[in-house]
């Protein structure tokens, strides 16, 4: 388990983190998402020992680590370049962190021959680390962080190197791994497709704060504001003036457009003030299903873009706004027809700016 | 650019002349240590081994060798420890101060070897370390330092900083990091460092010559004491053997730079 | 905030053998030479004011510039050329043209040195040669004078203006040369127009690393040299070990480390010294 209890980092006059709460569970795996300079990296430094905090403490546990430094933590690392020792094979490589605890030899060769199986290395135990592949560096720097059995794993960004098709992969086989093991994985990524495969619940940090804490689902189906909603998923949004609030129901006045739209209201709007309504691509409703209703429009259609299974149209509506929309492929609508475009009340979703 | 025939043919013969010019008066000592005349002849009208028996049965010839051997191994040792620590530190300085303590090291190779080897000769007669091995190091060692320095140095910067981060993760106390990880990713800069050190000590002359006093010469002082006074073939046999020393651990340089470069960490095939 | 000075304290740690080493062997010497240039009998400008003042010392001086001068002006006529070759030779014998720029200038200075005194005797193998080519009819005084002394000097010195050179003219990117002669400029213009002020910073390099240490050199002057052309630095040798006029030394000392330091602060500017430094080893 991991506590962070007002945990906040400035390098000079420069925020990096405002002060945090978050408690990572024990066994789940949880991402810090967010782009380049969010603090999510910052974080997790903080956590495995090599950043000080500026405010705060950090609990590994029940046990305030805060003042304590790396080597004592029991952490287990990824670096996103692996930093695997080149001049050491992999099996030394491996078992640097039990060797350095001092186990006995047949201990550690039992144990780093486990993990060696579990990572699919096996028989690679006497090459250099320059005779791997990316995709084996990787997994022999997760083989070392995890033979040392630690109370926390934590990776930064460990995919960006490998390719497409080898990230996808990789990705799969970690959820598998972590469901096997549940180790309390602390992860960071910008990638909000991993984000979404790999993770228990995710953390969106934007400019050193974290905006929204949850499951993925909670994230892309109710999020708290356009940043998350743009930073997961497909969206598109419409900026416009909430005219109308009552409850947990929200209008939104979206020029253009013949009558305010209505949905969901996220928390934090207020009459008269500036909003956007996000509504998923899959949500655009077309023809015959949009609803009865004032706000529904026509729309022209721009571009359509084959994607195999699905297809995506580019709409124009009122605004005049873009639409995507998404549909499979037997159910869309050909270039340069109008077509009739509303959406249901639930699928969308008034978030403050 | 292509130059002209002829002048591309004379910058190419003057460029070989200046490289002959600059090898060709070392090799005039190796077969000057085996003439059998007094006075250097190309080309010599024999072999003959008389120099170098006269050279290996004079006590005093052979005791500056040992002197040389002596004080450029302490000087080695005590320029490693200094230096090795100095670029530790230095890797982990910024900006300003860094360049003012880079400065200070390197300062000994700008001030003009003259005046560094007055002054510690006058501190040195006070101190009462002329004369003394321990003293012939310390002067020698000051020239020596740069090279570890900027030999180690480089090592350190080419050596990716998350390496020994992760070695601390994993639970090494900083001391076992480094002797562990840092430590034999920089050797190469560590020996060469080291063989500059040790021909740069076994070379010095100034410094040695106002050191030495009585107790201390070296091959170089011996070797200066001697051909002021007359030019003898047997420091043709000393300078042979310089040369052929130097020749050897440059080749160890190379060799020891060369293994360095074998891939670490080169991308992955 | 306690992680950030232990940082600190342990970096001091780390530099403080050789900073107190540099500190009690170099420092503190010089500064007590220093000191002993203010001790003259009569006054702490007296010595000087004679070093400065006196014409004997005075020769000595000009001559110690006008040699380190020739000297430089001789190391890069010949340097240039060669760097030029070696900037294009390829595999194998650049390596070997390489080794007989780097061997020599790892060796012994006094081995060097003492090669000249065995090359240059009037029985020497030069003057042998130049006798038996009929170049002149006597063998030619070329050792205890000026033209010993040059010689040596030159030889010396030459891998020091080499390098930078080399160096430099490494770095030019070809395809300026070829688009200069794409413009259709003959040979001569383009190296006149764009190879040479490429090559500047490492022409001006060279100079000055030869020319600074040809201001201080002792041992090639010492060997080579006659009595009629002291330099600076036999001079102050002579001041020490013969007349033991330690304020006298120590004065001359310093004009010439002010020397070294007014020329180097004004040659900084006009070249990045630590970048060709960087590309030169």
């Amino acid at each position: 388990m991991i506590r962070f209890v007002g945990v906040g980092k400035h390098f000079g006059a420069v925020e990096a983190v405002r002060p945090t709460d978050l408690t990572v569970a024990q066994g789940e795996f949880f991402t810090l998402l967010g782009p380049s300079g969010s603090g999510k990296t910052t974080l997790l430094n903080v956590t495995a020992g090599y950043v000080a905090p500026s405010d705060g403490r950090v609990f590994i546990g029940d046990a305030d680590v805060t003042d304590l430094p790396p080597r004592r933590r029991n952490v287990g690392m990824v670096f996103q370049s692996y930093a695997l020792f080149p001049h050491l094979d992999v099996f030394e490589n491996v078992a640097y962190g039990l060797r350095v605890r001092r186990l006995p030899t047949p201990d550690i060769r039992r144990r780093v021959a486990e993990a060696l199986a579990t990572l699919q290395l096996n028989g690679l135990g006497d090459r250099r680390i320059a005779q791997l592949s990316g995709g084996q560096q990787q997994r022999v720097a997760l083989a070392r962080a995890l033979v040392i059995e630690p109370a926390v794993l934590l990776m930064d960004e460990p995919l960006g190197a490998l390719d497409r098709q080898l990230r996808k992969q990789v990705q799969l086989e970690l959820r598998h791994l972590h469901q096997r093991m549940g180790r309390t994985t602390l992860y960071v990524t910008h990638d909000q497709e991993e984000a979404l495969v790999l993770s228990d619940r995710i953390g969106v940090m934007r400019a050193g704060r974290l905006e929204q804490v949850g499951t993925a689902r909670e994230l892309y189906e109710r999020p708290a504001s356009a940043f998350v909603a743009g930073f997961l998923g497909e969206s598109n949004l419409l900026a416009g003036q909430v005219t109308h609030l009552d409850g947990d129901r929200a209008a939104l006045r979206v020029p253009g457009w013949p009558a305010p739209i209505r949905g969901v209201a996220a928390p934090g709007l207020r009459v008269g003030a500036k909003a956007t309504a996000l509504v998923r691509p899959e949500h655009v409703r077309l023809g015959a299903e949009v609803p009865d209703a004032p706000e529904a429009t026509e729309a022209r259609v721009e571009e359509v873009v084959y994607l195999g299974d699905l297809v995506a149209l580019r709409l124009l509506a009122p605004g005049p706004a873009t639409l995507w929309c998404r549909r499979f492929a037997r159910d869309g609508a050909p270039a340069g027809d109008t077509v009739k475009t509303g959406f249901g009340l639930e699928d969308v979703r008034i978030l403050p700016d | 650019m292509t130059l002209a025939a002829p002048i591309r043919v004379a910058v190419q013969a003057l460029a070989a002349l200046t490289l002959g010019f600059l090898v060709l008066p070392i090799l005039a000592v190796v077969p000057a240590s085996v003439n059998p005349l007094s006075h250097l002849r190309i080309p010599p009208p024999g072999v003959s081994t008389r120099w170098y028996r006269e050279f290996f049965r004079d006590p005093e010839w052979l005791t500056s060798l040992g002197n040389s051997v002596r004080v450029a191994l302490l000087t080695t040792a005590l320029a490693l420890v200094l230096g090795v620590l100095a670029a530790l530190g230095l890797e982990r300085l910024g900006g300003r101060l860094r360049q003012v303590f880079t400065g200070l090291v390197l300062a000994p190779l700008i001030v003009p070897v003259i005046m560094t080897s007055v002054a510690l000769y006058y501190v040195g007669q006070r101190a009462g370390l002329v004369g003394t091995t321990l003293g012939m190091a310390a002067g020698h060692t000051l020239m020596a330092l740069p090279f570890v320095v900027l030999n180690v140095g480089v090592s350190l910067h080419g050596l990716d900083p998350m390496l020994p981060r992760a070695a601390e993760g994993l639970g090494a106390s900083p001391w076992h990091a480094f002797r562990t990880v840092t430590l034999p990713l920089i050797l190469p800069g560590v020996v060469g460092g080291a063989v500059f050190a040790f021909i740069t000590s076994f070379d010095e002359i100034v410094i040695s010559i106002f050191l030495a006093g009585v107790g201390a010469k070296t091959l170089p002082v011996k070797m200066w004491e001697v051909i002021r006074v007359e030019i003898t073939p047997v420091a043709a046999v000393a300078s042979t053997l310089f040369v052929a020393l130097t020749v050897v651990l440059f080749w160890v340089v190379r060799r020891v730079g060369a293994r360095s470069d074998a891939p670490e960490g080169a991308p992955a095939r | 905030m306690l992680r950030a000075t232990r940082y600190a304290r342990v970096t001091a740690l780390l530099l403080a053998p050789a900073g107190l080493f540099l500190g009690a062997a170099f420092l503190l010497p010089l500064a007590q030479l220093f000191r002993l240039s203010l001790g003259a009998r009569d006054g702490p400008l007296a010595a000087y004011r004679e070093v400065l003042g006196s014409v004997v010392y005075q020769r000595v001086f000009l001559n110690t510039l006008i040699v380190a001068f020739v000297v430089t002006v001789v190391c890069l006529l010949l340097a240039y050329p060669t760097a030029f070759v070696l900037a294009r030779l390829r595999g194998g014998l650049r390596a070997v043209a390489f080794y007989c720029v780097l061997v020599p200038f790892w060796i012994s200075l006094l081995v060097r040195t003492y090669a000249w005194m065995l090359l240059l005797g009037t029985q020497g193998p030069v003057n042998a040669t130049l006798v038996a080519l009929g170049v002149v009819s006597q063998p030619l005084p070329l050792l205890f004078n000026s033209t010993g002394v040059l010689i040596g000097m030159v030889h010396v010195l030459l891998p020091y203006a080499i390098l930078p050179i080399y160096a430099a003219m490494v770095k030019v990117d070809g395809r300026l040369l070829l688009a200069s002669d794409g413009l259709g400029a003959p040979p001569a213009t383009t190296f006149r127009r764009v190879y040479l002020p490429l090559t500047l910073p490492g022409v001006t390099a060279g100079a000055v690393f030869v020319f600074l240490l040809a201001l201080g050199f002792f041992v090639t002057p010492a060997l080579l040299g006659g009595l009629g052309n002291l330099m600076v630095a036999t001079l102050i040798e002579t001041l020490v070990n013969e007349r033991l006029a330690w304020a006298l030394a120590a004065a001359a000392s310093f004009t010439l480390l002010g020397a070294i330091l007014g020329l180097l602060a004004v040659a900084v500017r006009f070249v990045s010294l630590g970048a060709v430094l960087a590309g030169g080893r």
